[in-house]
């Protein structure tokens, strides 16, 4: 295998952590907590899209047209039933004693509901390949990278170039300030709590066309999401879909060079190193984070 | 008489245990600029953002042009057209200035005045039209209190409540906002400032309250206050500046 290929396939791989990292940013950049159940709220829009292939047999592409909206409103409706008040309170330990419980609560319904075996999709061009120049490229992980490109893009303008967006950013930054300017917070925080959600929703799918997947997978994919998050620096989208790729990229090359067996010891390395000599990320801005 | 715009009666708030105001009453009539003046710690940041709505009273009412806003939400209070230009001045760094001057007119009202507004912000303070599309973090200390103030303005308000203006200014950019404060009073924004630099407030005010350790001590005009040997002994220094 090519060092390009490495690259190549690392940066595909590495899309999902992107994707989930961007969520993560988002929520953090209004909530100001690491929204840990992440990686379980994927793991069951995975179940999902497994569900609706198997019994309706939906190709899992067109999934995410149930499946995104879906989380969207999942993510408003977590957001007022669990965050609303936690989140308004300066004491930030208690949002994520709450995203603790939920994510321990959605491991369990997902036991209950699909069972401990892992589980999995095979669907018709699910093997496809793209060969040329020398290169082997899986078109299903061509795909996890435009879905991070495409929701990427969208989150982007979203933030840039909608009003609304441009209420998320100024949330992110003050929140009584906001407030202060007539805008409802709390709306806007549970919009970019959605937003977030929504992602997870998109990450989902792209598991579930590459992945096998248990209830128990989730909160090792959040903290993969954690550290690409750490790369890529909190508080800007695309730094994260970029701290994603990278994650992707030292994962695959951990496991060429190294071992399989060596690659979480050097991914959990890497995000050490990242926090005492980076904090800011590799592309994070110092002050981006500011008051709470 | 011109109209009572702003009434606050036996207003008290406290944070937990701390009480912070204790029954407090005062009154703003339209077209005035009036000033609240005493020393740190004093309550006068409570009063305007218990005003704005950020804090809960303990009891007291405000009214503000007729209505009982007491328990309103801090947006339907700015939707009446009263708003706060907090300590600090808060804006949003990372944003650019036409974007801080776009969220000060989010609700719907204020947007629909928005080009009106926006011309009347640049025309009071012509640097935000240059620096428009800089980010907010990278102006000047005067600059980002005019920013401040815009953005305010833009929410198309009737009462403007200015937390310390002159915080971390030289005496000579405080004089300018103070000239701008008054500029925006003369277009019929009535103004209700919070201010430290006693001395240089109480020459641009219509009338004036001092407030200590949660309590209003003396109220009159401007002139009143500065003539008034308790005033100039507590807060009006012999080079004429706080304390
Ligand atoms: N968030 C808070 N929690 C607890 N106590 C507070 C809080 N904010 C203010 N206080 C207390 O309430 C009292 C009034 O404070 P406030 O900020 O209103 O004073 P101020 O007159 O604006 O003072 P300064 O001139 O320093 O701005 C003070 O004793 C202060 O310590
Ligand atoms: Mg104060």
């Amino acid at each position: 295998m090519t060092l390009i290929q490495i690259l190549i396939n690392g940066i595909l791989l590495g899309s999902m952590y992107g994707i989930a990292a961007a969520g993560l940013s988002l929520i953090f950049g209004t909530m100001r907590i690491i929204f840990i159940a992440q990686g379980t709220v994927i793991v069951f829009f995975a179940f999902l899209v497994y569900w609706l292939f198997v019994k309706a047999h939906i190709d899992p592409y067109l999934c995410l047209l149930i499946i995104v909206p879906f989380a969207f409103l999942v993510g408003l409706g977590l957001f007022y039933a669990l965050f609303l008040r936690a989140a308004a309170l300066e004491d930030k330990n208690v949002s994520l004693l709450i995203a603790v419980g939920l994510m321990y609560l959605i491991e369990n319904a997902i036991l209950k509901v699909w069972s401990a075996s892992p589980r999995g999709i095979n669907f018709s061009y699910q093997g496809a390949v793209l060969a040329g120049w020398g290169l082997r490229l899986s078109w299903v992980r061509i795909g996890l990278f435009a879905l991070a490109m495409v929701s990427g893009l969208v989150v982007y303008l979203f933030l840039q170039k909608t009003r609304l967006g441009m209420a998320v950013r100024a949330a992110a930054e003050d929140m009584e300030a906001t407030t202060l300017q007539g805008i409802n917070s709390g709306w806007v925080c549970a919009v970019s709590f959605a937003v977030g959600i929504g992602l997870a929703g998109v990450a989902g799918v792209g598991m579930a066309t590459v992945y096998s997947f248990d209830y128990q997978y989730g909160f090792t994919f959040a903290l993969k999401a954690l550290v690409a998050l750490s790369l890529g620096g909190i508080g800007n989208v695309f730094g994260a879909l970029a701290g994603g790729l990278l994650l992707g990229i030292i994962e695959n090359l951990s496991d060429f060079y190294l071992s399989i067996g060596w690659t979480p010891a050097v991914t959990y390395g890497v995000f050490i190193l990242v926090l005492i000599f980076l904090p800011h990320g590799l592309f994070g801005k110092r002050g981006v984070v500011k008051k709470a | 008489m011109a109209n009572l715009l702003l009434e606050i009666n036996n207003l008290s708030v406290a944070y937990g245990d701390i009480r912070a105001l204790m029954d407090v009453s005062m009154e703003v009539y339209e077209g005035e600029i009036v000033a609240l003046v005493g020393s740190n710690g004093a309550g006068k940041s409570t009063l305007l953002k218990t005003a704005a709505g950020l804090l809960r009273p303990q009891a007291g009412q405000i009214w503000f042009d007729g209505h009982d806003i007491s328990h309103m939400s801090t947006k339907h209070r700015v939707d009446r057209g009263i708003v706060l230009v907090p300590e600090g001045r808060r804006l949003f760094q990372t944003l650019t200035v036409l974007e801080n001057l776009k969220l000060g007119a989010y609700l719907p009202r204020a947007r629909a005045n928005y080009a009106e507004s926006l011309e009347r912000v640049f025309d009071l303070f012509p640097v935000l039209k240059e620096r428009a599309n800089g980010k907010a973090g990278l102006l000047s200390g005067g600059e980002q209190q005019m920013l401040a103030i815009g953005r305010a303005v833009m929410a198309h308000p009737k009462l403007v409540m200015i937390d310390e203006a002159s915080l971390g200014l030289s005496p000579i950019l405080t004089r300018r906002i103070f000239d701008l404060i008054v500029a925006l009073n003369q277009q019929g924004t009535t103004v209700l400032m919070v201010e430290q630099n006693i001395h240089m407030a109480l020459n641009v005010c219509h009338r004036a309250y001092v407030m200590k350790t949660g309590h209003i001590v003396l109220s009159g005009t401007g002139e009143e206050l500065l003539a008034n040997v308790d005033v100039r002994k507590a807060y009006v220094g012999e080079r004429g500046s706080k304390l």
